[in-house]
């Protein structure tokens, strides 16, 4: 068990010093430097010429620029490390003040996704194997389709257009009450958060989710039809116990391999949504980044990303070595 | 008739009809079946795939899902804690039904691969079973678990409970399963099909396990198989399936010394066994098991009955022959009526030996008389044998096994591991042996399908051998040209996607050697060769049964006329009767078209019947080599002598297996040191652990190898051969 830790931590690094590397080709790339643009851009403001040079030889000395590749990669990546995330040419502020509240705001709407995922399609596509085509069955497979072929900006839209119309709300969009917006965290601003937030969830998880319920079913199905069921329903044992304690944890373990995998999905998936809704997610902010030509606000966004992406495999990784002795014994 | 039965029952079904409905229409797959098993009694219920044995088993325990199944008639009686229950009337009460599960009757399953759960560990699934039932704290539970599991055979059953389903091998799994049902000392044991997933040592090893349990916990089994010669060894009585009908029933004797129904005895004739005169026609039922829906009316067997007659139309009755022996066919009703039960022959008037034979050659398109085997065949085959087709010598094939995260090399797995034969002309070659003994490599190697990793191999369509082992694909190609191969799954060596025209007729547009209508031409010639019809080209796989695909397969094989067919496994995957057929068709298109064979199975009795040598293999490494008859008859090699002894025999009471090999098949990563057998064999000795024995000839024997240490010492048991089997009087040991 150690050393499988120990293997899927190693590939963890490598797979993110990689994405590192990629990133900072993409950085280098645009023809020209970084330091050329900065120039313009600070005399294009007017600003004086003894500030622009100081200001220049700041950027030269921190990342390095004008070394050879190496060393500045080094440079970058280690600034990265210390949560230096370099700084937006567009919104002229440092990328990290830009990233700062969304970033952490994304991540907890996500694992809050995952979680509504999880709760709310586990049971009905465990559910609706264990009564096959009943009405339960036959509602969900509906409904789930139907999940899965709306797109989320659609049910957005009309969550959007039902609010106002029927509801006659004014303030359907965004994650806060106007008068929370800029406001201080506290209690209040939480709590008011909370009345906004399960919309969202339920907008951003609905696809994953018909999915996942989908994928829940077929799975249990499958484990129901093995013998060991048929051992296990010959002991006596009742059908809770059989469901619970030994088809499902069999079942379960394509959805927790794919959480993994769902985390920057869900990221993604929030961004069209968050336009809509206008949330102040990284999503959009990635998008405006990468349409602006900010590479290094964009590099840095992806390289949270692909953190986010690598460690969300590395949890569900040790998830499934704790549930499958199959698994744990492997190595 | 709505009364208990008497206590001496264990269990009684009377009249059980179950019925399945689908899309199709109602099929009834369990019709009027009533069946008892006595206590401390073991009954066999026999039949083919198909016929409603699983069904009724499961019956018994609530185990068959309705809808879309429909309990139409019958009471199935069983003996419980609380008296004799009727366990149909329990479905709507699961909680009663649930109290009786595993503590009153349990049952063990067909594939021990797949009935342990994966991901508890073997200690939590049996004590679960316990606290099921009874009051116990968890400590007790512990206890009692452990101890089955000793009782059980299982080494050291304290770790045994810590230990996962994926670390335990096949035999302990079943054993495990055995422990799992027993655990609430249950009066009734359900086995369905407890062995056939299992390698015939293992299986020997369980079926003697079954039949030690019986006695020590004075309980009952009710055992589900297809294997005529497992039920010999195991059964008291014995119930023969056919159609959702039981067709006789009898106890062990006389059901093998005098089978009375045509349907038993074309059972027990398809069955190879180690009596059976080699490279004879098999007498095969003809035909196969037809789908439920297309039954005959009256007697369902009545389409593949050799002593049909118009009276058959109707529904058979169940004649009394004898105590204790009845029988569901209507050659025995005129004779019951004329002369009273107790002067009824168990002899069908026609005659069973000689017409069984004829009528199931239907099929093929040249049917061979029985030839002897000492008569020209085997002339022809002194002739050629001067000349080998091919010859591999040193071969082997190593695995890596790679770990860690820079996939560094820990250690090889030697699947074959220096390996010399030779296949002379017109030759059937016999290779045997365990499952992960190598086999398979073996016929993979010799067709180029894998790359040696050192060795040679010699091939020669036409005369003069010329080396294969690194010959370029694009040579290999030609070469192919004159091999065939037959797979075991027929299902899954034939493509869904692509018709009976196309599959067979690949090979001939793949070397050039038809195109267009030719190709249909061919194709149908070779159809009709194999006992198809040509008219079935345009047809799918799926339009076939198993036995029709293996066919197919076989035709596909054949296409480009080679000289030399590899055939793994060929019949493993179907059914006794089916199986007797495509050994026929085997044996009729090797001596039609002169050809050689590498035939590669895990069933001695079936190689030793299609082969002229065999060769046998442990663990990558061949360990016996001989003639087919002097092998069976005086193996030279232990491993020889417990592979014969693990074959049930169709004969009941027979003294088998004196000397079982322990234990499982050793790690082939890790063989054992010196001779790879000693770890299991009877006879190991200290040189056995340290020097490795070389196949050298044996004693003054011509062309017969062994690789013992003691073999010019050793008098090992074979098995004697008789020609026909005329019961246990006749079954005699090999020489002391």
């Amino acid at each position: 068990m150690r050393t499988y830790i120990l293997q899927r931590f190693i590939q963890m690094i490598i797979v993110m010093v990689v994405v590192m590397l990629v990133s900072f080709i993409i950085v280098e790339l645009p023809p020209g430097d970084f330091l050329t643009t900065l120039r313009e851009q600070l005399s294009e403001q007017n600003v004086d010429p003894k500030v622009i040079d100081s200001t220049v030889e700041m950027y030269r000395a921190r990342y390095g620029l004008g070394e050879n590749w190496f060393f500045r990669f080094g440079k970058w990546a280690w600034s990265l490390m210390k949560g230096d995330m370099g700084y937006s040419m567009q919104h002229n502020r440092p990328a990290s003040e830009l990233m700062g509240e969304r970033l952490s705001l994304t991540i907890w709407i996500s694992i809050a996704t995952l979680a509504f995922m999880f709760v709310v399609a586990v049971p009905i596509g465990m559910l609706s194997a264990i009564k096959q085509y009943s009405a339960w069955d036959h509602s969900f497979t509906f409904l789930a389709l139907l999940g899965v072929s709306v797109p989320s900006f659609i049910t957005a839209l009309v969550f959007l257009l039902l609010s106002v119309t029927l509801l006659g709300a004014t303030t359907v969009a965004g994650l806060f009450s106007p008068e929370y917006v800029t406001a201080e965290w506290s209690w209040a601003k939480f709590l008011d958060m909370l009345k906004h937030v399960w919309i969202i969830l339920f907008i951003v998880g609905l696809g994953d989710t018909a999915s996942t319920i989908r994928v829940m079913r077929a799975r249990m199905l499958d484990t129901l039809g093995e013998p060991y069921i048929d051992t296990a329903r010959m002991k006596g044992l009742s059908g809770a116990k059989i469901y619970f304690r030994h088809a499902l944890r069999v079942a379960i373990n394509p959805i927790i391999s794919s959480i993994g995998l769902r985390f920057p999905q869900i990221i993604s998936g929030s961004t069209i949504v968050a336009i809509v809704l206008t949330l102040p997610l990284i999503g959009p902010l990635l998008l405006d980044a990468l349409l602006g030509e900010d590479v290094y606000l964009a590099c840095s966004i992806l390289v949270v990303l692909t953190l986010a992406l690598v460690v969300g495999n590395f949890l569900a990784d040790l998830a499934l070595a704790w549930l499958d002795p199959r698994i744990r014994f492997e190595s | 008739m709505n009364s208990p039965p008497d206590s001496d029952k264990v269990l009684d079904i009377r009249n059980l009809r179950v019925s399945f409905s689908s899309i199709a229409g109602a099929t009834r797959a369990v019709n009027g079946v009533s069946l008892n098993v006595r206590s401390g009694e073991i009954v066999g219920l026999v039949g083919e795939s198909g016929c409603g044995k699983s069904v009724t088993i499961r019956s018994i325990v609530g185990l068959v899902p309705s809808p879309p199944a429909l309990f139409e008639d019958g009471e199935i009686w069983l003996r419980t804690r609380r008296g004799m229950t009727e366990t149909l009337s329990l479905y709507k009460n699961m909680k009663a039904l649930r109290q009786i599960r595993g503590r009153d009757v349990s049952m063990i399953f067909q594939e021990p691969m797949r009935s342990v759960h994966p991901m508890m560990t073997i200690g939590q699934q049996i004590t679960e079973g316990i606290l099921e039932h009874e009051v116990v704290d968890p400590a007790e539970a512990y206890d009692r678990t452990v101890e089955m599991l000793d009782l059980v055979g299982l080494p050291n059953p304290p770790a045994q409970m810590n230990r996962y389903a994926h670390e335990l091998s096949g035999g302990m799994r079943q054993r495990a399963l055995i422990a799992l049902a027993l655990v609430c000392h249950p009066q009734l044991l359900l086995a369905d099909e407890p062995t056939t997933a299992l390698d015939v040592t293992i299986q020997a090893q369980i079926l003697e396990l079954i039949r030690d349990l019986r006695e020590r916990m004075s309980m009952s089994v009710l055992l589900i198989t297809h294997n005529m010669g497992v039920v010999a060894n195991l059964a008291d009585r014995i119930s023969v399936m056919y159609l959702g009908r039981i067709m006789e029933t009898g106890t062990v004797e006389e059901i093998f010394k005098e089978p009375a129904h045509p349907y038993t005895q074309g059972l027990l004739a398809s069955m190879p066994s180690l009596f059976s005169q080699p490279k004879t026609h098999l007498q095969s039922l003809r035909g196969v098991v037809p789908e439920l829906a297309m039954a005959p009316k009256g007697c369902v067997f009545a389409d593949r009955c050799p002593h049909v007659m118009p009276i058959c139309d109707e529904t058979p009755p169940v004649v009394e022959l004898r105590a204790d022996h009845s029988a569901a066919c209507w050659l025995y009703d005129d004779v019951e009526a004329s002369q009273g039960p107790d002067a009824v022959t168990a002899r069908p008037p026609h005659g069973s030996d000689s017409t069984l034979g004829d009528s199931s050659q239907r099929v093929e398109v040249i049917p061979l008389t029985k030839t002897e085997p000492t008569a020209d065949a085997d002339q022809k085959k002194l002739a050629d044998s001067d000349t080998d087709l091919l010859q591999i010598e040193n071969v082997a094939l190593h695995y890596p096994i790679l770990r860690g995260l820079l996939r560094r090399q820990v250690g090889t797995v030697r699947a074959v591991d220096g390996v010399d034969l030779s296949i002379r002309r017109g030759e059937t070659l016999g290779l045997v042996g365990e499952s992960g003994c190598g086999k398979t490599s073996v016929g993979r190697l010799v067709t180029r399908l894998v790359e040696p990793s050192a060795g040679r191999i010699h091939f020669g369509a036409d005369g003069r051998l010329e080396e294969i082992t690194h010959i370029p694909q694009k040579e290999m190609k030609g070469v192919r040209r004159s091999m065939g191969m037959v797979f075991q799954d027929p299902l899954s060596s034939l493509n869904a996607r692509m018709n009976i025209r196309n599959i067979v007729g690949e090979p001939l547009m793949l070397h050039g050697m038809a195109r267009g209508s030719a190709v249909d031409e061919r194709v149908g010639e070779l159809l009709e060769m194999v006992g198809l019809r040509a008219a079935h080209q345009s047809r799918f796989p799926h339009a076939f049964s198993g036995g029709q695909r293996q066919r197919i397969a076989i035709a596909r094989a054949l296409a480009t006329e080679p000289s030399f067919l590899v055939a793994d496994e060929p019949v493993s995957a179907l059914d006794v009767s089916v199986q007797a057929q495509i050994l026929n068709l085997l044996l009729t298109l090797q001596q039609q078209l002169n050809l050689s064979m590498l035939f590669i199975a895990h069933d001695i009795a079936v190689v030793r019947h299609v082969s002229d040598r065999i060769a046998v293999m442990y663990l990558g490494k061949i360990v016996e080599l001989g003639n087919a008859r002097d092998i069976c008859v005086r193996p030279v090699h232990p491993y020889t002598e417990a592979l014969l002894a693990s074959i049930p025999l169709p004969i009941p009471g027979l003294a088998t297996l004196q000397e079982m090999p322990k234990g499982d098949l050793p790690d082939p990563a890790n063989p054992p040191t010196g001779c790879r057998f000693h770890t299991r064999c009877p006879y190991s000795q200290p040189i056995c652990e340290q020097e490795e024995p070389p196949l050298v000839p044996f004693a003054d024997a011509v062309d017969h190898f062994g690789a013992c240490h003691f073999q010019d010492e050793l008098h090992l048991q074979g098995v004697e051969e008789i020609g026909e089997i005329h019961g246990p009087a006749a079954a005699a040991g090999g020489e002391e």
